[in-house]
């Protein structure tokens, strides 16, 4: 049985459904902070490429990846039901957040992907808002 | 001199080699969640691997036969099957990971799809554990993870507040955001990384592949004491940058690169490629490790030829094993498994079977007719390793549970 649930953990991102709002709110919380995370992670992959001390194949992978991941956190994010009208508030509240940033990171993928390093942190200035956004969104959980 | 200098180079590899994928994940992930509240569990960690590994040195150098080897011996079919199932499933998992981290660490230096690297890297994992001397192998890859001091470099780079760093470092808490679950689970993680089971296998069984006797004791007490401390400070660079660079800006560590991207915001292109050669090394060589040690677990149990000190003939059975080892990992790693979520769970799991492996090591160190009347464990040495041993057990009981109060330390 362990080995049959280690097997299964190693997948990415298992969402369970969310029953009560406390829940709901419990499992938008941790959308915020792997989206933030991803956010702050292009962000600063764009300002070392900016730079010059990041290569192309690494800036790209890597802001591919995160772009990737956080398509998982939205897409998981959006298939749990939530389960009254305060929920649906919190839903639409987060989604708006969620698709500025996905915006704004395929931007920098597109950026990066054209060779375009030098200028990647003007192309990825606006997720400084999008990081204020989701930390301002966290700190109204609180 | 020629003694002096294999000494050194011993070290060196010891130091290189003390790195893995579990080490780089579970290192970064705790620094950037955590900062340097869990420090002090790597300094745990790594006084029991010394005192451990110490011992299955010596009695692999005594006996001339591993620790594996007498475990069925010593303590019985059962106890022994248990043991070889347990490891030789954590044993998969951390292969496949490591497999998975070569992977990653092509992929970010060519944008090539790790997917397609992954077939690549089982054949050359393969090819060098079929072809290339023990002692090469195991040099080559663990010099070239010295690379890795570029972590530490790049702490210094970065310049933080020492007095604050280590402050942080002496004086640990639950931060404010963090249940103690969470704490405990990720500290289990740090522990069964640096205490990883088939680190052990892999020493003793290399102990006897090297040819090791009672004039080699020496040797092993300087590589387990000089080269596995500091092989542990750089597991605490690594921590370290993901607290000076990434925790500020709430990052989390999900992926390989981003273990990477301190050192390439504080030490520029040059670090970053010196990074990646030093997780390509560090991974390759654990990748190496762990695909013998499936083949030393299972041969060993069963009384089969094993090793790579005569030619793949003499010890065909161990051979298949190690390649269809190496198949599996390669293909769970291509059915598309997180390749950090399969370390962190290697880890953690291997913190859990943890007892399984040491307390055999612990009970043929006491044994006279295995050790001599003179080599036997003394008292001081069997406190220190019991008291390990309650550790261990106290960590095997909480993981599971923990694992499923924290959802994995989501």
């Amino acid at each position: 049985m362990v080995v049959a649930l280690a097997l299964s953990a190693c997948t990415r991102h298992q969402v369970g459904p969310a029953r009560t709002f406390d829940d709901y709110e419990r499992k938008s919380r941790t959308t915020a902070e792997d989206a933030l995370s991803s956010v702050e992670t292009v962000q600063l992959l764009a300002t070392t490429a900016a730079q010059g001390d990041a290569f192309g194949p690494y800036t790209n992978v890597s802001i591919s990846e995160q772009e990737d991941s956080l398509a998982d956190v939205v897409g998981d994010y959006g298939s749990i039901q939530p389960p009254d009208a305060h929920a649906d508030e919190l839903r639409a509240q987060l989604d708006a957040l969620l698709s500025s940033a996905t915006d704004h990171v395929a931007a920098v993928r597109i950026a990066a992907r054209r060779g375009t390093l030098a200028g990647l942190d003007q192309v990825a200035a606006p997720l400084a808002a999008d990081s204020d956004a989701l930390n301002a969104f966290l700190e109204s959980l609180k | 001199m020629k003694k002096v200098l294999g000494v050194a180079l011993g070290v060196l590899t010891a130091i290189g080699g003390f790195v893995d994928m579990g080490d780089l994940v579970a290192n970064a992930a705790t620094g950037a969640r955590f900062d340097m509240n869990l420090a002090w569990v790597v300094i745990v960690g790594v006084f029991g691997i010394i005192v451990y590994a110490e011992m299955s040195g010596r009695v692999a150098a005594l006996c001339g036969r591993p620790v594996f080897d007498l475990v069925r011996e010593r303590l019985g079919a059962r106890f022994g099957m248990a043991n070889m199932l347990a490891s030789f499933f954590i044993n998969f998992l951390t292969l496949t990971a490591e497999i998975a981290g070569v992977a990653l660490a092509i992929s970010l230096a060519s944008s090539v799809n790790y997917f397609f690297i992954i077939p690549v890297v089982a054949v050359l994992v393969w090819l060098v554990c079929w072809r290339m001397p023990f002692q090469l192998m195991e040099r080559v890859f663990g010099l070239l993870g010295l690379c890795l001091l570029v972590f530490a470099v790049a702490v210094w780079k970065i310049g933080p507040d020492w007095n604050t760093l280590f402050s942080a470092t002496a004086h640990p808490h639950v931060p404010g955001s963090e249940n103690v679950f969470t704490y405990a689970y990720f500290g289990i993680a740090l522990f069964g990384a640096a205490m990883t089971p088939y680190e052990v296998f892999f020493f003793s069984s290399g102990a006897v592949e090297d040819g090791w006797t009672k004039k080699d004791l020496g040797e092993n007490k300087i590589n387990v004491l000089i080269g596995f401390p500091l092989g542990a400070a750089l597991s605490l660079a690594i921590m370290a940058c993901a607290h000076l660079v990434l925790a500020p800006r709430h990052i989390i560590v999900e992926q390989l690169s981003q273990v990477a991207l301190p050192v390439a915001s504080a030490v520029g292109r040059l670090g970053l490629a010196i990074v990646l050669i030093g997780i390509f090394a560090a991974t390759f060589g654990a990748a190496l490790e762990t695909s013998l040690s499936a083949g030393y677990v299972v041969a060993q149990y069963l009384g089969w030829p094993w090793g790579k000190r005569g030619s793949p003939r003499e010890a065909t059975r161990f051979h298949v094993v190690v390649l269809m080892s190496i198949a599996a990992a390669a293909l769970f790693g291509l059915t598309g498994v997180d390749p950090v979520k399969v370390t962190e769970y290697s880890i953690v799991l291997s913190a859990a079977a943890l007892p399984l492996t040491y307390f055999p090591i612990l009970v043929i160190a006491n044994d006279p007719r295995y050790m001599g009347p003179d080599h036997t464990n003394g008292r001081f040495l069997n406190a220190i390793a019991t008291v390990y041993l309650v550790i261990l057990v106290v960590v095997a009981i909480a993981t599971i549970p923990l694992m499923i109060i924290t959802k994995g330390g989501s």
